[in-house]
């Protein structure tokens, strides 16, 4: 019923069936390629001297650090196309309770993860970075500065919290909370061939961005592509409105969306009031996550 | 009768999973949130003293015929170092935009604040020696 023969379903039901497996894929390369990197990479001392030795230094260094960084950078991209695609198709009303704001928080932990690897390339970019996020969630009155400490610490620790996210909580994290919403852990061998061996000939070919250190200069830095959006907002609205409350307003919607629907009883059934705030809730989140995209892209191309 | 002991012991079951979550979670987040407040010094040689405006680790001196004066290089918005542009005689933060004077006082962008100005102690060596909160 969902896949109904109209050409828009069927790009769709391509889109659900091939891309998350193809992500799986890229997952469990990011997993391994990282477990590579974990035995050369120490977040403590001159990180970006640990990083550039890792690129050219190590034996192959530099194709697990690609590898690692492409892998990754798939997986959160499919796994958005996926939820947006989700989103769209309003399937979120078929999940049990619950579900739907698991995976969210999921996709979230997956962002917080690539933002994590971000800050560890220990180059200006990921110092700044790790400075930004650290004043903005230390901005936040009353608890800030405590909770801030959770999760990043000023001084030579710069990257131990962030290290210890990246490759311990945030991996068992995310795979606990995807666990049920994966039917197979391993997807069909011609998927997850084809994504290793697309992904290793990136690696082989592409090679690593130049990393800026941190004391060279450096006229504009830019932070995270999916941050870009956020970097041009706290150039004119105040850091917590446009790094906490904007995001945590959007994130709030997108959780809230399939109860407030569910509340507002059967389609057909009968027009409550609910039902119809749960229209405009859907086209309020495709309006924001579009004009982000349109700043996101602006922001890629012409600078924050 | 029931209902009534039956809620008194709920409340209690869950007061004790409060109490317990408080006793357990406040030293955690007193232990996890500890952090010990150092100072660094930062040395300027004689040598290093020439430019208008020098910079090391942090921190900017400048020198003018009035003596030498140092400013923090973090930039008071979001904690970016700033960058001197010696053409327009500005401050310029590279991550949102924030200009400042030599001073360190605020021009325009969204820091809304100067600069930190930092003590400066001309030692007997010659060096100029300032101290940076980390």
């Amino acid at each position: 019923m969902l896949f109904a023969n109209k050409p828009g379903n069927r790009i769709s039901a391509g889109i659900s069936s091939y891309l998350p497996r193809l992500g799986l894929s890229a997952l469990f390369l990011c997993l391994l390629s990282g477990l590579v990197l974990t035995f050369y990479y120490r977040p403590t001392g001159n990180v970006f001297q640990n990083v550039e030795e890792i690129t050219t230094l190590v034996p192959y260094g530099w194709f697990f650090r690609q590898l690692h960084f492409a892998s990754g950078q798939l997986f959160v991209i499919l796994m958005l196309i996926h939820a947006v695609d989700h989103f769209h198709q309003k399937r979120y009303r078929l999940y049990p309770e619950g579900q739907w704001q698991r995976l969210v928080f999921s996709l979230c932990l997956c962002f917080y993860t690539l933002f994590t690897g971000f800050i560890l390339k220990g180059d200006k970019e990921g110092v700044f970075a790790a400075r930004i996020f650290m004043n903005i969630t230390g901005g936040i009155p009353l608890v800030g500065k405590r909770l801030s400490s959770l999760f990043i610490l000023p001084g030579e620790d710069l990257f131990f919290l962030p290290y210890l996210y990246h490759c311990f909580f945030l991996p068992i994290l995310i795979l606990y909370l995807i666990r049920t919403h994966i039917r197979k852990w391993f997807p069909k061998y011609g998927i997850l061939y084809t994504g290793a061996a697309g992904l290793c000939l990136y690696a082989l070919f592409v090679k690593p961005f130049m990393d800026i250190p941190p004391d060279a200069f450096a006229a504009s830095v830019k932070g995270p592509w999916f941050f870009l959006g956020v970097q041009t907002l706290l150039k004119t609205l105040p850091a917590i409105l446009a790094g906490i409350v904007l995001p945590a307003l959007f994130l709030g919607c997108v959780l809230i969306l399939p109860s407030v629907e569910k509340a507002g009883g059967k389609p057909g059934v009968e027009k409550s009031g609910l039902r119809i705030i749960s229209r405009y809730l859907h086209r309020l989140i495709v309006l924001v996550f579009f004009l982000y995209v349109l700043l996101t892209l602006k922001a890629a191309f012409w600078g924050p | 009768m029931l209902e009534r002991r039956q809620f008194i012991k709920k409340v209690s079951v869950w007061g004790g999973y409060a109490l317990g979550a408080v006793a357990l979670g406040f030293p955690v987040l007193s232990f996890i949130g500890f952090r010990k407040i150092s100072e660094k010094k930062i040395t300027f040689p004689p040598d290093a003293q020439h430019a208008a405006v020098g910079y090391k680790e942090g921190v900017y001196l400048m020198s003018s015929k009035d003596g030498f004066s140092a400013l923090s290089a973090k930039c008071p918005h979001l904690g970016c170092t700033v960058n001197f542009d010696a053409v327009s005689g500005e401050f310029k933060c590279p991550c949102h935009g924030s200009t400042f004077e030599t001073s360190g006082k605020w021009i325009s962008g969204p820091a809304q604040r100067n600069l930190q100005p930092l003590p400066v102690k001309k030692m007997p060596s010659g060096d100029i020696e300032t101290v940076v909160k980390i």
